[in-house]
């Protein structure tokens, strides 16, 4: 399990995932060469020239310039950056809860910068997921009622979106929380519930801002590993975190400065790099 | 994971939503209890107020049989005189209505005649103008048994006077009577000497079981045995004794004194081998006897087997139509509802709203989830229902639970036993959705909120600038210039204060619209405050959105107590102006006419005794006839004596035809007229005519103070005090030798007139007496004088501990006699408005205690950074303090201002609603009244207590329970 990739433009964290063994950690589920994402499919996500300036005149701050962007099924994407370089900003548009000054976001085929308010509602209910540093369940409900929340949401019936919350839950072997409270549960089980959330019924894309940022490295290697599975089963991610270590698991590490793209580093290059293949 | 499956029918798959929301609303409820249980206690307990008043009402609503058993016990029937004499009679199937069948049938052949024995031995015989009695046994099938049932009032000295009461002779304790009456403690007279009383009559006489009850006129007295009620009539004064026990000799002793007595008429419970069926009422009517029957109650015959229903009665006979006076309740009770409604959602409202606040990142996760706007609403408006629905269970089983409870003291303020305890389940179910209603309104405009804010802002707990409604405070205006122009409109031209109530109703729904406008306008008298106010000021105007429902909150409940004190106020001024005293003030005045003469005694002897007086007067009467007269006033053989006015003297307008003679303005011009003018005070002891027989010292306490009048009265000669009855220095007095041959067809009695050389004095009508006559012109005329009371003068006002000291000695004394003390305008004590302010305070403390909670809220952050920056912890108190009063003040402020102009509104109606009859009473000739006046009075004090005392008491308040200390984390978002 030594094919971690490493970002290169950023100084590495010695400690190796690999080497913390934890759980379903990455010991377990660690990304290999089969889980390749298809680049020739039709990208879940797509950023187009995005640009968003927040207020005017002397206050005018450009949070976003002209970033380029496409996300495929099978990829996780980490976007890295100093405080204030625009990654917030950047998964708040790619999710619709924003809209850019300028540009094109594309989510399955549908233009968020033209889709009506309750349209774009509709697409977090079926296609995005939200995966916030903390606090991301509603405390009023269990486990699995935060999972069924979407679908419950979108018309299905409650019994339908319990079962299926229950089998998302299973399938991420989470099945034992099904039952309790979030202030019942720790944080890197409440994370863990989230991400169940944020990839229960058809939803192809989960954005998680700093998902670890409130957990031990630990437990944070854990929820990334099941970020990473849920990736390699067909899922797109980006994962916003200023952790290189996190960054590690994903396909591609975009780096941000001043709301532009300073770098892009392919995981497969960055594998190539190391084992002395071509780039690609 | 299953594919995309949305719900295949849209309406269901919102439902699902909803189920969600009612979720998360339903656990939120629980998880903020204290917010939840004030919220639920504001929409429950009117609802408990309402439920039990619902129960209340239909429990005391009994059925035709549980009514039947009140009346009539066990018996089949009860049997009457129908009160027509012995002839056929129509009666309604319940006994209300009674036509003899011969319409007219000479009455004169059926009434009965009475004689009298005059003064002198003769003796006459007079038409009572009643039929003659028929015994309801005549009446009574073969084999039925019956039980007698009579009563009669007489006045029964009690340990404060005589008091009328119902006398009853029923044997209570058969079997038949079983139901009438219940007995409470003791048991039903079984001796002739005994008697039972009701719990009401032992309650107002002051009496007791064991206490002996003795009746003016009759020389035996009954010992109480026992206490009982009527389960119909709790507060009925009623006695109950053996049949023959007290009626008869009673009536043997009253026929002897007053020469007419009509005796009572007993009715028969009766019991038959089966039902008194409708076919043996009609029977019993042949004789002349009505009856009502159980069996005809439970089943009426139909319309057609009703002879009543074919005669005259049937089709002139009026049904009572209360639909004017119903749809008055309901548009009342709806228009309280209303407001209370609108009241309870100002209040609540804000609750929800700092709800909404206080769960913003938990919105803003369902938003994050795809909770668009419309499931963002539905779970704040859940929120409403959630409480309103258990506010609707809490309430609605309170209400019934505190009617169980309470039965016995509901049943006593009723005034009636309930037949057994009625649930109405749709009823209470309508009831209980006004609290679903109520909570799920309130929680509209925070939904709207809430569901507005970006989930963006709501995640990263940024404070957006919070605008409120621009289109509101446009439609405030318009309503609050249709409400003022009804008002307008109504108080110049309507005759209705409906008109006026409605109006000043819309502009207050107006102003409570325009209230976040006018919190605006407020924000600018921030510059000349201090500190502490000015920042709670502008954090108040700044946030309008949450400012303005709680200044409504107090805006509307400040406005309809001013407006009713105002109106009270104003009220109070008008029957302070209107009072007429009858006596100086400080002056007691004891009279006795006829029969209560003879108290006079023991009665001046109470007054020197208990009263500080300073001197005594009596006066006396003119009477004519035998010397019986002076007690039996208006017997045959006794006459009266009257002023005569000259022709040229009386107002124009008198008489059956006057008024009709006169064009309008000669009619006008009349108002000032001084022989139109009314008699000016009523007179505190009763007189003929205004005439008092005494000397000159009868002027002076009648506080006349005139030199010629009292050298007049020594003369010899009456002084007048009214020019009217005056015809060239004489008085003119026509003797009526027996009243009870006056002629009955309106034309004016005759007899010999007496002239007397007379004084006129300016005063006019001084405390309703028109003339003193000194005894020596009486006698010269031949007229023969009697007692009739007593005026005293007073060192003092009496205290309550004398007058109490008197009361109880007149009441040992047992007279009807007058006994008056003038102690001038004695209001009603405002408690009303007492209740009212108080009402308001709480309200105003209540919605600017919310409004703070929910500033404290919003200004957590900056709160955090003053603590953070070393503000000291009081800086916390003394903001939330203020944040406080400034919602108080402005609410209070606005409130008065709207309380009090639709008060005065409604005053100005007032006044033109009599001017209009002033007119018309011109018009039509009706006669001549005084000139309407209608003061406004503002009431200062209670406004004094709302704009000062209560927005400083709330801001305390506030102070008082904030934490100095902040709270920690931001767990407490949720």
């Amino acid at each position: 399990m030594s094919s971690q990739p490493t970002p290169p433009a950023e100084p590495h964290d010695p400690s190796h995932p690999a080497s913390t063994g934890a759980g379903r950690g990455p010991g377990a589920t660690a990304p290999t060469a089969s889980a390749e994402p298809d680049r020739t499919a039709e990208p879940v996500l797509s950023l187009e020239e995005l640009t968003r300036v927040h207020g005017t005149g002397a206050a005018e701050v450009h949070a976003l310039r002209g970033i380029n962007l496409d996300v495929h099924p099978g990829e996780l994407v980490a976007v890295m950056g100093p405080s204030g370089s625009g990654k917030s900003t950047l998964l708040t548009i790619a999710g619709g809860l924003d809209l850019p000054t300028s540009g094109r976001v594309v989510v399955e085929g549908t233009d968020l910068t033209t889709a009506s308010r309750k349209d774009i509602a509709a697409l977090r209910r079926r296609s995005i997921g939200y995966v916030f540093q903390d606090y991301n369940l509603i405390p009023a409900l269990t486990a699995a009622e935060n999972v069924a929340l979407p679908r419950e949401l979108d018309g299905v019936g409650s019994r339908r979106a319990r079962r299926e919350a229950l089998v998302a839950l299973e399938e991420f072997g989470l099945e034992q929380l099904a039952d309790r409270f979030p202030d019942e549960m720790s944080g890197g089980q409440q994370q863990r519930v989230a991400i169940a959330r944020a990839l229960v019924g058809d939803r192809r894309l989960v954005l998680a801002d700093e998902p670890t940022g409130a957990l031990d490295s630990e437990t944070g290697d854990a929820v990334l590993a099941l970020l990473r599975s849920r990736c390699d089963a067909g899922a797109a991610g980006i994962l916003v975190t200023h952790e290189p270590r996190f960054a590690a698991w994903a396909d591609r590490v975009v780096f941000l400065r001043d709301g532009s793209v300073v770098d892009m580093t392919l995981r497969s290059s960055a594998e190539s790099l190391l084992a002395g293949g071509a780039a690609q | 994971m299953t594919g995309r499956a949305r719900s295949g029918v849209p309406g269901v798959g919102r439902l699902h939503a909803w189920r969600a929301a009612i979720r998360i609303a339903r656990r939120d409820a629980v998880r903020f209890k204290g917010r939840s249980l004030l919220v639920l206690a504001m929409i429950a307990l009117p609802i408990m107020g309402v439920s039990a008043a619902d129960v209340t009402i239909r429990s005391s609503q009994l059925t035709a049989a549980e009514k039947a058993t009140r009346e009539f016990g066990t018996a089949d029937a009860r049997l009457s005189d129908a009160g027509q004499g012995p002839q056929p009679v129509y009666q309604e199937p319940t006994g209300e209505g009674v036509v003899p069948v011969q319409e007219n049938a000479g009455k004169k052949g059926l009434t009965r005649t009475v004689t009298v024995t005059g003064d002198d031995g003769s003796t006459t015989t007079v038409s009572s103008g009643e039929s003659d009695p028929v015994d309801p046994l005549v009446a009574l099938p073969a084999g039925a048994r019956s039980l007698s049932d009579a009563s009669t009032y007489a006045p029964v000295r009690t340990k404060y006077g005589l008091l009328d009461v119902d006398i009853r002779e029923l044997k209570a304790v058969d079997p038949l009577a079983a139901g009438i009456t219940e007995l409470d403690r003791g048991r039903f007279p079984a001796a002739q000497d005994e008697m039972a009383a009701t719990n009401g009559f032992l309650k107002s006489s002051g009496l007791h079981v064991g206490s002996r009850v003795t009746v003016r006129g009759l020389d035996r007295s009954y010992r109480i045995v026992g206490a009982y009620d009527l389960p119909s009539e709790l507060d009925a004064e009623q006695l109950n004794a053996l049949p023959g026990a007290f009626i008869a000799p009673y009536e043997a002793v009253r026929g002897e004194a007053e020469g007419i007595m009509e005796p009572s008429k007993p009715t028969y419970l009766v019991s038959v081998a089966g039902d008194f069926t409708w076919d043996m009422v009609k029977q019993a009517n042949t004789l002349g006897v009505e009856v009502d029957s159980r069996a005809v109650r439970l089943h009426p015959p139909a319309r057609a087997d009703v002879p009543i229903y074919r005669t005259g009665f049937g089709r002139s006979s009026l049904v009572y139509d209360g639909g004017d006076v119903r749809a008055k309740a309901i548009a009342a009770g709806v228009t309280i509802g209303g407001l209370s409604m609108l009241e309870i959602c100002l209040l609540a409202g804000p609750a929800f709203a700092v709800g909404a606040r206080r769960s913003r990142r938990q919105l803003g996760l369902v938003g994050a989830n795809g909770g668009d706007r419309r499931h963002i609403r539905a779970i704040v408006l859940s929120s409403g229902l959630v409480v309103g629905a258990a506010a609707a269970v809490v309430g609605t089983l309170l209400g019934v639970a505190v009617t169980v409870l309470l039965r016995g003291t509901l049943e006593r303020y009723v005034g009636q036993r309930f037949g057994g305890l009625t649930l109405r389940p749709m009823e209470l179910a309508g009831v209980g959705g006004l609290a679903v209603l109520t909570g799920v309104l309130a929680a509209v405009v925070p939904a709207i909120g809430a569901s507005r804010q970006s989930v963006l802002a709501s995640l990263t707990g940024r404070r957006g600038v919070r605008r409120a409604n621009r289109m509101l405070p446009i439609v405030g205006v318009f309503f609050l210039v249709l409400g003022v122009t009804v008002v307008f409109y109504a108080t110049m031209h309507n005759d209705s204060s409906y008109t006026a109530a409605l109006g000043a109703a819309l502009a207050e729904l107006g102003l409570v619209m325009m209230t976040s406008a006018i919190v605006g306008a407020f924000g600018r008298l921030g510059r000349w405050l201090p500190l502490a106010p000015r920042l709670a000021l502008r954090d108040a105007v700044r946030n309008r959105g949450r400012t303005a429902p709680a200044v409504a909150a107090v805006l509307a409940a400040v406005a309809g107590s001013v407006a009713v004190a105002t109106y009270a106020a104003s009220q109070a001024q008008e029957d302070r102006q209107s009072y007429t005293a009858e006596l100086p003030r400080g002056e007691v005045a004891i009279g006795g006419y006829g029969e209560e003469a003879g108290d006079l005694g023991p009665l001046r002897a109470a007054v020197q005794k208990n009263y500080p007086v300073t001197g005594r007067v009596d006066v006396s009467r003119l009477y004519v006839g035998p010397a019986s007269c002076t007690r039996q006033v208006g017997a045959p053989g006794c006459g009266r004596v009257d002023l005569v006015m000259p022709p040229a003297n009386r107002c124009p307008s008198d008489g059956p035809t006057g008024a009709a003679r006169l064009t309008v303005a000669q009619r006008e011009a009349l108002v000032h007229d001084w022989r139109c003018i009314g008699p000016g005070h009523p007179s505190a002891i009763p007189m003929d005519d205004g005439v008092l027989v005494g000397g000159p010292a009868v002027l002076h306490v009648l506080g006349v103070r005139d030199g010629a009048a009292e050298q007049a009265l020594a003369r010899g000669e009456a002084v007048l005090f009214n020019r009217a009855y005056d015809e060239h220095g004489t008085l003119k007095l026509m003797v009526i030798a027996d009243v009870t041959k006056e002629p009955q067809d309106g034309s004016e009695p005759t007899g010999p007139v007496k002239t007397l050389a007379v004084h006129l004095a300016p005063a006019q009508e001084p405390y309703g007496v028109t003339a003193v006559v000194p005894p020596q012109a009486a006698a010269s005329l031949g007229l023969r004088t009697t007692p009739l009371g007593s005026y005293y003068t007073t060192s003092q006002m009496p205290s309550g501990a004398q007058r109490q000291a008197l009361n109880s000695d007149v009441a040992k004394i047992g007279t009807r006699a007058t006994v008056y003390l003038e102690r001038g305008y004695v209001g009603d004590d405002n408690l009303i408005l007492l209740a009212l302010t108080l009402f308001a305070g709480v309200v105003t403390i209540g919605a600017a205690g919310i409004a703070t909670g929910l500033a404290q809220t919003d200004a957590e952050p900056d709160l955090r950074t003053l603590a953070a920056l070393g503000a000291a912890g009081r800086v916390r108190r003394t903001l939330s303090g203020f944040q406080c009063a400034v919602v108080a003040a402005m609410g209070v402020v606005l409130g008065s201002v709207a309380g009090v102009l639709p008060a005065i509104a409604l005053r100005r109606s007032d006044l033109h609603q009599r001017w209009a009859t002033y007119h018309r009473a011109i018009d039509m000739g009706w006669g001549v009244m005084g000139e309407p006046r209608v003061p406004v009075v503002v009431p200062w004090g209670t406004l004094v207590m709302l704009v000062v005392a209560v927005p400083l008491g709330a801001g305390l308040l506030a102070a008082l329970v904030t934490r100095s200390r902040p709270e920690l984390g931001r767990r407490a978002e949720g």
